[in-house]
């Protein structure tokens, strides 16, 4: 029984060491700013990654991109960020020892609604990916009716053009009696 | 002097018809409706205010282009069927002075639907960057595809004699002419959609837009597409007129 109970210790002593191992074996971390923000439709706000190397070498050809998340009730989804981002990776040559690097991550707000970002890092020496703590974006829909004063040109000329080609049949009936 | 009456008539007779008149109202209901979805729909009017002009522009172009193909079409084969085309070689007119008059109306119509559209370009484009450089370049590329267009469908016209043929002939080049439109972003940067591209005078004609509005490129950028565009204005006047050759009653 002993030999049982000292056996299972072992085990486990050896699943926690190798565990305390991976993560230590994390050289990097990464922070998202700003944590939070609320913002209208239409607005361009600017996320900045921090990447710092705790570890005693340079850490080379990281790569490092950011991701969206609907979390808005029943709209639950990732988010293609074509329209939203110009750049969504960017790859690090290297971080000096103990050294930070700073990516910026500009983003137009498309859609009104409720959104997670968190930026991830994929270091090619480590088998788990780095992710930052969720930055909780909240967006409030704007609704513009007449932008442009579009609204007199898109009714008016139709109208206008009709007019002329009513003008045009008249005169012609004219003409032809 | 000659061809200015037979584009007077093609005007009066196509043009400034209550059937003609009906394209211009179509034209001006669908501009109203895609320039409202662009400043007032959610996501579409979110667009950069360049992209925005640069989807209109080539929207007017491919309806310009569109309608060109239409008149060229109907320009000797729908008179054949009309049994009118006889009247017309008998006139004391050539037959290039005939084809001539009939371009210029293609373009008079080309011409209308741009100043139709010029309200909606300055309303989508406020604000935004190369508005007039915009709307200047789109007059004349614009003008070069019209007359490409009606030009090329015109000889079809002449050679097939049938107005059906003509057309579905002439459907088929627009539908080819857009296809940089239908390929992906991915196959249109390999080296086959580059040259695709190039070789292509509405595809060229986009580009440019693109390179103008867009990315805010000078004139020696566009100087190689304008080229080719003017070299297939010369093509296309070249196959009308040898295609007026063959056309006899």
């Amino acid at each position: 029984m002993k030999r049982a109970i000292v056996f299972l210790s072992l085990i486990i002593l050896a699943i926690a060491v190798n565990y305390t191992f991976a993560s230590a074996a994390s050289r990097v971390t990464v922070s998202i700013n700003p944590p939070s923000v609320q913002a209208n439709m239409g607005d361009k706000i600017t996320y900045t990654g921090t990447i710092t190397n705790h570890s005693d070498k340079a850490v080379d050809n990281v790569i490092a991109y950011i991701s969206l998340a609907n979390i808005t009730q029943g709209k639950e989804s990732p988010m293609d960020l074509e329209d939203w981002s110009a750049n969504k990776a960017i790859k690090v040559d290297a971080i000096p020892p103990h050294g930070t690097y700073e990516g910026k991550w500009p983003m137009r707000l498309i859609d009104s609604g409720s959104y997670v970002a968190y930026i991830m890092v994929v270091d090619k020496h480590d088998n788990t990916p780095v992710s930052s703590t969720m930055s909780h974006l909240e967006i409030q829909r704007v609704l513009r009716l007449n932008p442009n004063n579009v609204l007199p040109i898109a009714l008016g000329e139709p109208v206008l053009i009709g007019l002329v080609f009513l003008f045009i049949t008249i005169k012609r009936r004219k003409a032809d009696k | 002097m000659k061809s200015a009456y037979i584009m007077q008539k093609e005007i009066r007779e196509s043009i400034l018809t209550p059937k003609g008149f009906i394209w211009y109202i179509l034209t001006s209901i669908i501009l109203s409706v895609l320039s409202y979805l662009f400043l007032t729909n959610s996501e579409l009017s979110l667009l950069d205010q360049g992209q925005m002009l640069y989807l209109i522009m080539n929207f007017i172009t491919a309806l310009g282009v569109l309608i060109g193909l239409v008149f060229g079409a109907d320009a000797f084969a729908g008179e054949m069927e009309r049994g009118t085309l006889e009247a017309l070689l008998i006139s004391p007119l050539n037959k290039m002075e005939i084809a001539l008059g009939k371009l210029g109306a293609a373009v008079t119509n080309w011409g209308i639907i741009f100043v139709i559209s010029l309200p909606y370009l300055f309303v989508v484009g406020k604000g935004g960057q190369n508005v007039l450089i915009g709307i200047v370049y789109l007059a004349v590329l614009g003008t070069l595809l019209a007359v490409i267009f009606s030009a090329f469908s015109m000889g079809l016209s002449a050679r097939i004699k049938s107005m059906k043929n003509a057309l579905i002939t002439s459907f088929f080049l627009f539908l080819l002419a857009g296809s940089p439109i239908f390929l992906s972003t991915a196959i249109r940067g390999t080296w086959f959609g580059s040259i695709l591209d190039f070789i292509n005078p509405f595809a060229d004609a986009i580009n440019t837009f693109d390179s103008v509005v867009i990315d805010s490129q000078g004139f020696s950028y566009q100087a190689g597409r304008v080229a080719i565009i003017c070299g297939y204005t010369l093509l296309s006047l070249w196959f009308l007129k040898r295609s007026l050759s063959k056309l006899e009653m």
